[in-house]
């Protein structure tokens, strides 16, 4: 497949998930108690006040109608209006998601140059004791909740031994954010541990399956030493798969990235988030859904692209 | 290449000599020695066959040479490359070895080269190993040395990655890989096995000019008497771990002293070529009168994927197969014999073309009356291993197509019918206790087989049904089928990549190329008086188990090619 | 958290050539044992399953009443764990939580593998266009993070138990959907089922005879790892305010209850429950990991 035709149909897959989710939000606003109607006009709103917007919004015509004007809507940017904040939804998420993908950013890169070169170690000294260790340390990483991790350090590397501070930086943008590094390591720890779990053990697994191949075996044949072969050829081969996953990683970056928010006070859209919850505000609710949807959708679409990228075997469809 | 980068080879003595090697692995149910007391000499230029059937230890000598072994394998005894010692050698030591002195071509060239890496850099690196180069110089060499294997194009084809080559070049550059440091000895495990017969005879040629040019000497291990024929000086062969026989080619494989050599050599089907006596080969005999078809494929074309993507497997293929004759259907890798087998089956609906089963259009059919038709139809396919469900007993999967068909039988009367075929099939009836997982190779196609007949069908697909076996055992299941088709009549449809064995096994053949029918007829004519030049190609690339046969063969076949080349340049 | 993959999806051991005579069975059970860190997690989970069902029944405590005058008691001898914030024997408490935690983790494990298996082995069965709208559908579910979803329905409603397995189960169901797509397109086009479809055998012969069994062992390891992910799922839905009502508990509930209260120092309140989490998500893993070793079943993402 050619590179147009590729990322054509590639593109046209991902907007087929989105319409999806489309589909599922709308249904959610539609399960919302008293319906839309409570959503937009706040817990406050009487029987009487529901039906008129009902009859105003043209919420009483059919579900099929509705959910096209709600489509018609988002086309338009529109994501309604925060009850609570009394600001567009869609101004909100502009202010908070670039937080949320500079935390989710720095997390997957701390996580995978961590991750990596564990795992690859892994691998070469399998079944020695090193290797149990690490299996062992990462499926206590994996298993342990993030807000019980991210306690844990702030009670150690805050309270006990006063190196880093136990809130996140605060700030309206990015610089303000960038400018106390200090205060971004226990959020990023927090966010990263899962992360270097799952991806050390895919790089073990991906690099015990690469050394068993053939193609190193001629390699050991023209005299090339095994450190060699590992760097040069089994480092490639073994990070192409763990860069697919990349991709459907994405969303528990995002998960992650809700509770840390929370815990550090980090004013993202996980934070926002968490508040609009706490007040029942639906449609940051849903907005924030939509647009972390969305978000998901092409970090796996860039994940896709980077692997088509870096290994040529995917271009010409034969993987 | 400067001298004094050429290996420190003595010109005295033997390159390779093995005294006593041995090679234990450690596995789970204990030691289990695969390799015992073998030593054997490889003189410098001579080419030395190491032949055995699978298991018999051959490919675990190479490796113990090269001092690739697997972890769990340990080796014993003594093997010494050009004076030095490779058993219990470090890794430095080997690695200063590996490439320089003596080099390895694999079996597989579809996963021996870095997927990742371009084919000249590959190359390169062998080169660097052990010469100091920088590496604009060895990126020449690597374009000089993929010139030498005869890849066309080559400044193009050294920034290739290996997924854009076939798979004859891509041996072709495993084979630059080896000779890059002009090596004194080269050990080839299985060099053409899974390679075309066209293009084994391509590879087999360039071994033999590359060792000729350098004067390397060869330790080539091969199942293929056929290749030993074409190739070697001497021959060893070996058997459960042993070397039971050696000597000069000529010797061992036409005057075999060793009991085993004799049966492995009588167990090899040999091509009859033109003017040898046919009356020996029985099945070309007596083709059936027109007997009403069986299974008939009119115009057939099947497309696979859309767009520009599409590849036509299929185009216009027309084929016959009528009651009590058997169908060989050759041809090489992607000539579409595969997907025509399984367009009979039904498994492949065609573009284009009727296809009719016992005289019905099978797309006329409705899925209820089709099913039924297909009763009478047996299959058995390749892969012996996945070929049978291992969750299930063997007596479960025989009786698997009485339970589709005759769900009327009771247990005993399924039990006894699954009795009676495993005993024409000559498996002994307590096989049907036991799982797939517990037999050999040549027992689950036999049992694939008493699954495929246990509804006595009239018409047998089989798709290389032996081809994943030893000699001796291809023809144990070939004698079986042929011995029941004479009992039960049924007609057969033989997919093989294998002239030899479709001389002897069937009346007519089709031969198949890029999706089309290049010829079909009886087979004692096409076979042996071919009508097209690609038929007349095919046979001649067929290596025969003769050494005196094959080398008039070979130059009866250059001479031909040099002459086709001259006619094509003029 | 139900993450799209699951952590070490290896292949394992490539195995060595094994005795024919071996059972199948025998064999499996051979190479789990063989898997230390795994034997070490079904002790575990056996360990807890005793804990959180026979301990009460050794261990009496009331979990029911407000005991004021026992408020944040420190670990003593008669109370060894001390007590929470109500004063409820915090020993006590991890067990009636843990009844909770694991019962929810494992129903709700279950039927995630359930919706998966029914929903993956159609899609990869029928291929095609269905094949590709039902996997769209897995996408779209994947896109949004469970936690989000979770939060969502939080906000809206307050499940009780099989409300919460219900919930639980239809957000967690993508992933064990994916591997069993996987397995089915690798096996329908095993040489067995072409035979059984060429000599005139049922789609639906060929999905129950072979398709489903052969796909055991792979739903058994995804169920697993499942169970596990459930169960630190149960921790996030208390911690997010989904949870059982109180007095009714679990451990992810007594561990956000004690999260405030681990700034005074009241490390009993958070270490226990926080450590049982960890264990027994951890149990299940291993135990996965050990299965997967055990029938050599090719996971992937």
């Amino acid at each position: 497949m050619s590179t147009p035709t590729y990322l054509f149909r590639r593109v046209l897959q991902a907007a087929a998930v989105i319409l999806i989710v489309t589909v599922v939000v709308f249904a959610l606003l539609h399960s919302l108690p008293g319906g839309p109607a409570r959503g937009i006009l706040g817990p406050q709103a009487t029987a009487q006040q529901i039906e008129a917007f009902n009859h105003e919004q043209g919420l009483d015509k059919p579900l099929p109608v509705q959910y096209l004007y709600y489509l018609g809507q988002l086309a338009h940017g529109d994501l309604g209006t925060s009850y609570t904040l009394n600001e567009p939804v869609s101004q909100l998420i502009t202010e908070r998601l670039p937080k949320t993908l500079l935390l989710t950013v720095l997390s997957a890169i701390v996580g995978l140059l961590l991750a990596v070169p564990l795992g690859m170690w892994q691998a070469v000294r399998r079944n020695k004791p090193v290797d149990y260790v690490i299996t062992t340390l990462s499926f206590i990483a994996y298993s342990t909740p993030v807000y019980f991790l991210g306690l844990i350090l702030v009670l150690v590397f805050s309270q006990a031994l006063p190196w880093f501070p136990s809130q996140a930086p605060q700030g309206h943008t990015l610089g303000q954010v960038l400018s106390d590094p200090q205060g971004l390591v226990l959020p990023i720890a927090a966010g990263a541990a899962s992360m270097v779990a799952v991806f050390s053990r895919y790089m073990r697994a991906a690099t015990l399956e690469n050394l068993s191949e053939d193609y190193v075996r001629t390699a050991r044949a023209g005299g090339s030493r095994s450190r060699a072969i590992l760097w040069r050829h089994v480092f490639r081969n073994s990070l192409t798969p763990v860069v697919a996953m990349l991709g459907y990683y994405v969303p528990v970056l995002f998960g992650g990235a809700l509770v840390v928010e929370q815990l550090f006070n980090y004013p993202g859209m996980g934070l926002l988030f968490w508040t609009a919850a706490q007040s029942s505000d639906y449609p940051v609710l849903l907005g924030c859904v939509l647009i972390i949807a969305v978000a998901t959708v092409t970090g796996t679409l860039i994940a896709d692209i980077v692997q088509r990228i870096i290994d040529p075997r995917v271009k010409a469809g034969r993987s | 290449m400067t001298a004094d980068q050429r290996p420190a080879a003595p010109a005295a003595g033997p390159i390779l000599r093995l005294d006593d090697l041995g090679v234990v692995f450690t596995t789970q149910s204990g030691e289990v020695p695969a390799v015992r007391g073998v030593s054997l000499l490889v003189e410098p230029g001579e080419t030395l066959a190491l032949v055995g059937e699978s298991g018999s230890g051959k490919s675990t000598v190479a490796l113990a040479a090269m001092g690739l072994l697997a972890d769990n394998a340990r080796a014993t005894g003594s093997a010494t490359v050009a004076g030095t010692e490779v058993v219990g050698a470090g890794e430095a030591a080997l690695a200063g070895l590996r490439g320089r002195t003596v080099s390895m071509v694999f079996q597989e060239p579809a996963t021996a080269l870095d997927p990742l890496t371009r084919v000249g850099k590959q190359i390169a690196e062998v080169v660097r190993n052990h010469r100091e180069m920088s590496a604009k110089d060895a990126a020449a060499e690597a374009v000089e040395l993929l010139r030498r294997v005869g890849i066309p194009e080559p400044e193009k084809r050294a920034s290739a990655y290996p997924f854009q080559l076939s798979g004859g070049q891509r041996q072709r550059v495993v084979i630059a890989m080896a000779i890059a440091n002009e090596p004194a000895l080269l050990i080839a495990d299985e060099p053409t096995t899974a390679l075309d017969v066209t293009v084994q005879a391509e590879i087999l040629d360039l071994l033999r000019r590359l060792a000729a040019e350098t004067g390397t000497g060869v330790l080539l291990v091969t199942h293929n008497m056929g290749v030993v024929a074409d190739f070697a000086d001497r021959v060893a062969v070996m058997y459960h771990g042993e070397i039971v026989e050696t000597g000069p080619v000529e010797d061992v494989l036409l005057r075999p002293s060793h009991e085993y050599t004799r049966r492995l050599l009588a167990a090899v089907p040999r091509l009859s070529v033109d003017g040898e006596d046919l009356s020996e080969t029985p099945r070309a005999a007596a083709p059936p009168i027109e007997a009403e078809p069986v299974v008939e494929l009119d115009n057939v074309s099947v497309v696979f994927g859309r767009g520009r993507g599409a590849v036509r497997a299929l185009d216009g293929v027309s084929l016959t197969v009528r009651h009590g004759e058997t169908l060989g259907l050759v041809g090489e890798s992607g000539s579409g014999k595969s997907t025509a087998s399984r367009v009979a089956l039904g498994l492949i609906t065609p573009n284009e073309g009727t296809v009719s089963l016992f005289g019905t259009d099978l797309a006329r059919t409705r899925s209820r009356a089709r099913r039924a038709l297909r009763a009478g139809v047996g299959v058995v396919l390749q892969d012996p291993v996945a070929s049978l469900d291992a969750r299930m007993t063997v007596g479960e999967c025989v009786a698997e197509p009485l339970r589709v068909h005759r769900r009327a039988l009771s247990a005993r009367e399924r039990q006894e019918r699954v009795a009676a075929v495993l005993d024409r099939v000559r498996l002994s009836r307590e096989v049907a206790r036991r799982a797939p997982r517990e037999l050999s190779g040549g027992q689950r196609q036999r049992v694939s087989l008493a699954r495929a007949l246990v509804l006595e069908p009239r018409l047998l697909v089989a798709d290389e049904p032996t081809s994943a076996l030893d000699v001796s055992v291809q023809e144990a299941v070939l004698e079986v089928i042929s011995e029941l088709q004479a009992e039960l009549g049924f007609a057969c449809l033989f997919v093989s990549h294998d002239l030899a064995v479709v001389q002897h096994f069937a009346q007519r053949v089709a031969v198949m190329r890029a999706g089309r029918v290049e010829e079909q007829g009886d087979t004692g004519t096409t076979l042996l008086r071919p009508e097209t030049d690609y038929t007349r190609r095919l046979l001649a690339a067929v290596p025969v188990p003769d050494p005196v046969v094959q080398r008039s063969r070979r130059t009866e076949r250059l001479a031909t090619l040099a002459a086709g080349r001259t006619e094509a340049t003029a | 958290m139900s993450t799209v993959i699951q952590p070490g999806r290896t292949p394992g051991t490539a195995t060595a050539p094994d005795s024919a005579a071996a059972s199948g069975t025998r064999l499996a059970v051979r190479r789990f044992l063989r898997n230390r860190l795994a034997v070490v997690g079904l002790g575990v989970v056996v360990f807890f399953v005793l804990f959180c069902f026979v301990g009460p029944l050794v261990y009496s405590t009331d979990q029911t009443h407000t005991m004021l005058h026992q408020v944040n008691l420190a670990p003593s001898g008669a109370h060894w764990l001390g007590t929470d914030a109500v004063g409820h024997d915090e020993l006590g408490r991890l067990m009636y939580g843990g009844k909770v935690s694991l019962i929810v983790g494992l129903a709700a494990g279950v039927l995630a593998t359930v919706i998966g298996t029914l929903w993956g082995a159609a899609a990869g069965y029928a291929g095609g266009w269905i094949d590709a709208v039902m996997m769209r559908v897995v996408d779209a579910g994947i896109a949004i993070p469970a936690l989000f979803i979770l939060l969502v329905v939080s906000a809206i409603t307050t499940p009780g138990l099989g409300g919460l397995v219900v919930i639980l189960g239809f957000v967690s169901w993508l992933v064990p959907s994916r591997l069993v797509r996987a397995e089915t397109l690798t096996l329908k086009n095993r040489d067995y089922i072409l035979t059984l479809r060429a000599i005139g055998g049922t789609h639906a012969r060929a999905i129950t005879r072979h398709i489903l069994p052969n796909s055991v062992s792979t739903i058994v390891v995804a169920a697993t790892f499942q169970i596990a992910d459930a169960i630190l799922l149960v921790a996030y839905v208390s911690y997010l305010g989904l949870g059982v009502q109180p007095p009714a508990t679990d451990w992810g509930g007594m561990l956000s209850a004690g999260l405030t209260a681990a700034y005074s120092g009241y490390w009993w309140l958070i270490l226990p429950p926080g450590l049982a989490i960890i264990l027994v998500v951890w149990a299940f893993n291993a135990i996965g990991d050990g299965l997967r070793d055990a029938f050599d079943v090719r996971g992937r993402g």
